[in-house]
Formats: C-alpha cells, sequence, structure tokens
C-alpha cells in the first residue's frame, strides 16, 4: 500500500486551481498551497535527479571553426588530378577516378551545386555550427549541424530510434544516430548517396556505413571518421579533424545557381581508360612514386617505405607548388623573392569626374 | 496518507533520484577514500602494440617533403627562413639526426609503438621509428632542472571533467553536472629541445608545449585504435596553436616490430 501511495503521489496531476481575489488577480501562495506547490517541485525534481540515459554527457553545441593543419592543399584549393594517396582503395575506385575530368563540373547540372556528403563534409570545408534539440522533458533528443559549404544540414538522433529498412531513401547527409560512450559521442550513419573520399574523382559508393567518434577537449573538438565502403575500399578508411571553438564566428547561408558554362556541349567530359594523360603529373611534381601516387592500403603503413620505389621522375630541388599554405593562404605558386629595385611608381589616375 | 507525510515522501524520492543521478555520473557520488593510482584508475587500456596508419598528410609523412614545402603549418616568417635553410647534411655531421622524432613530431612519422606501464604511474610510450621513448608521469610537477630533449618531460592525468573555476552553486535538483565519465588520457610536455615538426626543417623551438590527449576507440569490425589531438604551442616559429590527431590501430602482438636509427633525410 505505501508503493501505491507513492505512486499516487507521483502521478498525481497538481492542482493549480491558485485562489484569485477579488479583481481576478492571483493571491500569493501560502498556507496549504505551499505544501500542493512544493509536492510539484518535488515530483519534477525527482524526475529531473534520476539517472538520464538520453542526456548528454558533454555540450557539443556551438560553432565550431575548421582546422586545417592537415592535407591543406587538399582540401582548400583542392585536390590535385591523381593523388590517391593514403586512401585504402581498390582498382574500381581507381578507374572510375581516372575517368575523372573536372570540366564535368561546368557541363553536367547534377554535379553542379552537388552537396558534400557528411563523411566527406566533415573532412572538406568545414565551417560548423551544432546545436541540439530536446524534449519536452530536457533530454536529448537530437544534435544537429550545418555547414555553410553547399548548405548541410544534419540531424544526429540521440533518442535510440532505429536505423530505417536498407531500401529508404538516401541522402547526402545520410541517416545518423548517436550513443554515448564516457565523453565519447559516436555516430553511425547509413543511408549515403554516392559522393567522393576526394574531389578528384575518387569516389565513394552509397552502399557504405560511416561510424564517427567526436570528442572534445577544452576548446578542441576531435571527429574520427570511419567509413566502411564495400563497393571501393580495401579496409576502412580512417581520418580524423578537428575545430576550434569560435563562439564570434556567423555563418551564411548557401547559394548556388546552376549555369551552363559550356553551351552547346553534348558529352559528359571525361577520360577513357589508360587515355588520362595527366595522371603522372601529381607523383612528378612531389618526387613521388607512381605506385604510391595510386593509393591503396598497403601504401598506408610504415613499412611501405622500404618498398615504395623510386620517384617516377627526377624531384624538383624544392617545392614548386602550394609550398605556404596555412586557413585559405593557399597559394599554388612558391613566394617570389623580393625585386631588386621597385619599377618607378605609376602615376594615379585623376579622379573621375562625378 | 497526510499531505505532510506526502510531502516527506517525495522529498524522500526527490533525494533519492539525485543521489542515483549522481552515482551514475561518477565522481559526485563516489565514497570517500584515497585516490587509487593512476594505473588501477585508468579508463581505458592503451597498452599494446599500434601502428600509425597514414591516411591523412600522405605526402608529408611517409617522404621526406620538398624543402621549402610547410603547407599546412601556421608558421610564422622566422619558421620561414629555417624552412629555407634546411640542410640534412648540415644535422648530420652535428648528430642531430633526432630534430623530426621530438615528441612534438614523433606521432605523426610512420611508426609503430609500444605503450605499458613502466609503474603504477608512469605509462611509458616507445616508437620503432627512431627508437625514442616518453614516459608519462602521472602527478608529477614541473620538469626536473634537466637539459631539453627530444622527448621532454611529460606530465600526465586521465583527464578530468569540466570544471567551474570555484564551487558549483547551482541547485542539484535544477541542474546536474554533465561530462563526468571523462575516458581520455591527457599530456603536457615541456623541457623540449628545439627541432622539427616536419622531416624537411619545418621547425619548433625550446619554448614549445605540446599537449596530447589519447582517445581509445573500438570499431564496428572489432578493430580497436586510439586517436592522439596534438596541440603544440609554439611562441617562437607558430602563429597559433598546431593541432593534428593521427590514428593508431591495435596489432595483435609486436611481430613487426622494427626499431630503426633516426634518419635526417
Amino acid at each position: 500500500m505505501e508503493s501505491d501511495a507513492v505512486f499516487r503521489a507521483l502521478t498525481r496531476r497538481p492542482r493549480f486551481d491558485v485562489p484569485r481575489g477579488p479583481r481576478g488577480r492571483r493571491q500569493s501562495c501560502r498556507g496549504p498551497m505551499v505544501k500542493q506547490g512544493l509536492g510539484y517541485v518535488l515530483v519534477v525534481a525527482a524526475l529531473v535527479g534520476a539517472p538520464a540515459p538520453l542526456a548528454a554527457q558533454v555540450d557539443f553545441t556551438g560553432q565550431w571553426a575548421p582546422v586545417y593543419h592537415e592535407d591543406n592543399p587538399e582540401r582548400i584549393p583542392g585536390p590535385e588530378l591523381g593523388d590517391y594517396t593514403g586512401l585504402p582503395i581498390n582498382d574500381a575506385a581507381r578507374l572510375q577516378a581516372d575517368s575523372w575530368d573536372a570540366d564535368r563540373i561546368s557541363v553536367v547540372s547534377a554535379y553542379q551545386c552537388r552537396p558534400h556528403s557528411s563523411d566527406y563534409g566533415m573532412r572538406g570545408l568545414g565551417n560548423l555550427r551544432v546545436w541540439a534539440d530536446l524534449d519536452a522533458n530536457q533530454q536529448l533528443l537530437a544534435f544537429r549541424t550545418y555547414m555553410p559549404a553547399w548548405g548541410s544540414e544534419r540531424t544526429i538522433w540521440m533518442d535510440g530510434r532505429p536505423h530505417p529498412p536498407e531500401y529508404a531513401e538516401h541522402t547526402f547527409q545520410g541517416f545518423s544516430t548517436g550513443a554515448w560512450d564516457g565523453n565519447m559521442l559516436t555516430v553511425t550513419t547509413t543511408h549515403l548517396k554516392t559522393n567522393y573520399f576526394r574531389r578528384n574523382g575518387v569516389p565513394s559508393s552509397d552502399r557504405r556505413t560511416v561510424t564517427e567518434h567526436w570528442t572534445k577537449h577544452g576548446d578542441v573538438l576531435t571527429v574520427v571518421t570511419v567509413v566502411a565502403d564495400p563497393v571501393f575500399l580495401t579496409e576502412p578508411l580512417v581520418r580524423s579533424q578537428n575545430w576550434l571553438l569560435d563562439p564570434g564566428q556567423a555563418l551564411p547561408p548557401f547559394t548556388c545557381e546552376y549555369a551552363p558554362e559550356v553551351p552547346g556541349a553534348q558529352t559528359v567530359p571525361n577520360h577513357l581508360p589508360g587515355a588520362n594523360p595527366y595522371l603522372t603529373e601529381f607523383a612528378d611534381w612531389y618526387g613521388l612514386s607512381l605506385e604510391a601516387a595510386r593509393g591503396g592500403a598497403e601504401t598506408m603503413y610504415p613499412e611501405y617505405r622500404q618498398r615504395m620505389g623510386a620517384p617516377h621522375a627526377a624531384p624538383p630541388d624544392r617545392c614548386q607548388r602550394y609550398c605556404v599554405c596555412a586557413g585559405f593562404g593557399c597559394d599554388v605558386n612558391p613566394p617570389r623573392p623580393a625585386p631588386a629595385a621597385r619599377p618607378a611608381p605609376v602615376a594615379a589616375p585623376p579622379a573621375r569626374p562625378r | 496518507m497526510s499531505a505532510g507525510a506526502r510531502t516527506r515522501l517525495l522529498l524522500a524520492a526527490c533525494v533519492l533520484g539525485v543521489s542515483i543521478g549522481a552515482s551514475a555520473q561518477g565522481p559526485p557520488g563516489a565514497p570517500p577514500g584515497p585516490p587509487r593510482p593512476p594505473r588501477a584508475a585508468a579508463p581505458v587500456d592503451l597498452t599494446g602494440t599500434w601502428v600509425s596508419v597514414i591516411s591523412e598528410d600522405w605526402r608529408w609523412r611517409m617522404v621526406t617533403p620538398l624543402k621549402g614545402d610547410a603547407a599546412s603549418v601556421p608558421l610564422r616568417p622566422e619558421g620561414f627562413a629555417v624552412v629555407n635553410a634546411w640542410d640534412p647534411a648540415k644535422d648530420e655531421a652535428a648528430g642531430l639526426q633526432c630534430k623530426a622524432y621530438g615528441a612534438p613530431a614523433i606521432l605523426r612519422l610512420p611508426t609503430r609503438v609500444r605503450i605499458s606501464w613502466q609503474d603504477d604511474a608512469t605509462l611509458k610510450l616507445e616508437t620503432d621509428t627512431g627508437t625514442q621513448t616518453r614516459l608519462f608521469r602521472f602527478g608529477a610537477e614541473a620538469p626536473p632542472k634537466t637539459a631539453p630533449s627530444w622527448q621532454g618531460h611529460s606530465v600526465a592525468q586521465w583527464e578530468r571533467p569540466p570544471q567551474l573555476p570555484g564551487p558549483v552553486n547551482s541547485i542539484p535538483i535544477f541542474a546536474t553536472r554533465t561530462g563526468t565519465r571523462g575516458r581520455s588520457l591527457e599530456v603536457t610536455t615541456t623541457n623540449l629541445r628545439a627541432g622539427y615538426l616536419r622531416k624537411n626543417g619545418v621547425p619548433y623551438s625550446e619554448k614549445t608545449t605540446v599537449t596530447e590527449y589519447f582517445d581509445y576507440h573500438k570499431e564496428p569490425n572489432g578493430d580497436e585504435w586510439f586517436t592522439v589531438t596534438t596541440v603544440v604551442r609554439d611562441p617562437q616559429y607558430l602563429n597559433g596553436p598546431f593541432i593534428t590527431s593521427s590514428d593508431f590501430k591495435k596489432e595483435p602482438d609486436g611481430s613487426r616490430w622494427n626499431p630503426t636509427p633516426c634518419s635526417a633525410r
């Protein structure tokens, strides 16, 4: 009976018929009403204090500025053609990547304004805003993210819902659920559209599954991205990227217009197998062996250095491309020495009459 | 039941709820007592042999980059002057082949690492590349007055949850503390000998401080990994923190351990 009494007390709907004065104003709560109000507060408090498995362990919300201290030339100006280094890809991926012609973006409207998928987006142009959706019980329902690059908005469900069946719609952001492991948030994403592992044509399939591990250390956010793709990878691709908390950051909307940049084009720009003349440039510019530039899981482990082979061509004496890259200041040309003498200044033109 | 009895009952339920919530989240509800040794208190097991998997910065890590290539590093002009003056023959002649194997850079090199407990309060990290040894000392204070070294002096702790600078003033029934289940290893390293962030002479100075966070994760296919987020601060050569994160996969044994000496080239 005692437990029944507790149950009734906890579940009874409190009465809030606050006595009103002669002019309809609420009177102050005193006497018996105090106890009833206190009972309501205590019920709420008991619920608040109870274990909350859905509550956030770490607050990832806020404005995050990306840190491009890894692979800056690939992520900001964009990857070189034929650079597949560090990717555990198979021959099917190489075949598709070798056919890539960047003119495709100018000709095929489907490639214009094509969003980055949620896995590539975290590696690419990643200014990031994270916010949380709470339900009526103040429990974490979902994290949401927005990246201005291609206006990518994403939901990471935290309420324990299952992933939809395989035949459900695939999207660029996919379907994501999250779970806590101490202070680490682990996110699983399925139902992705085909996209790319590197935006020089290295493809990713719509059968891939992405696992992410989010950690926050002070003002540093680190997200490890693990992609398993049975179509194009021989082992999972594991990369990690970092952001700095930037409360002053304001993210703009993303606008993209489709425009036929090559009027009258009748074909999809491509290179037929074995006919791409640009695939050796990358290895030559940076003094690498051609085999290494083609990627593959075996090239990602320390012992590969022993059998890497000689550079495809004699390497240049010093860096010639993208030598000084920090943030968005990444110049393809090497810094030039200052001229010995400045040319005579050119006289300023007269002001235009108004 | 009287109103008073009901109120007392609810108060008990409330207190019970708060205490359960607190104890479920760790330290606030933990019974008082002497702290456990760091080895016994480890929230994750980082021991074993791990291999760096080079899926990022491949052409700056798997090969010695071309002279003058400092891409991605937030260098000050003073740093570029050093980059452009890099001469591996000079380093060899001076016996400085290990300049790119110091604590700020060693975990960016292709390497295997072996992690073990030297004692209950010291975690040892060895690399086969360059045969370097780092000691992460829990509870250690300022570095002893010794000469700076490639691996410096490292102080470790299991990362603590975010804390206010003073007592928490919020009402427990309205706000509980979250983020209390830390599982990361935090290491701060100072007393470093000047060296290179990359093998082609991208410099760091003796004023450098390195903060690292080691996070363990297990993947759906059963693979075990740790990712170390490395924050290098150097007021002499960097115009801000240099932040990278490096991924290591656990190996079943040490059969691929292959010690090699430092190389300046």
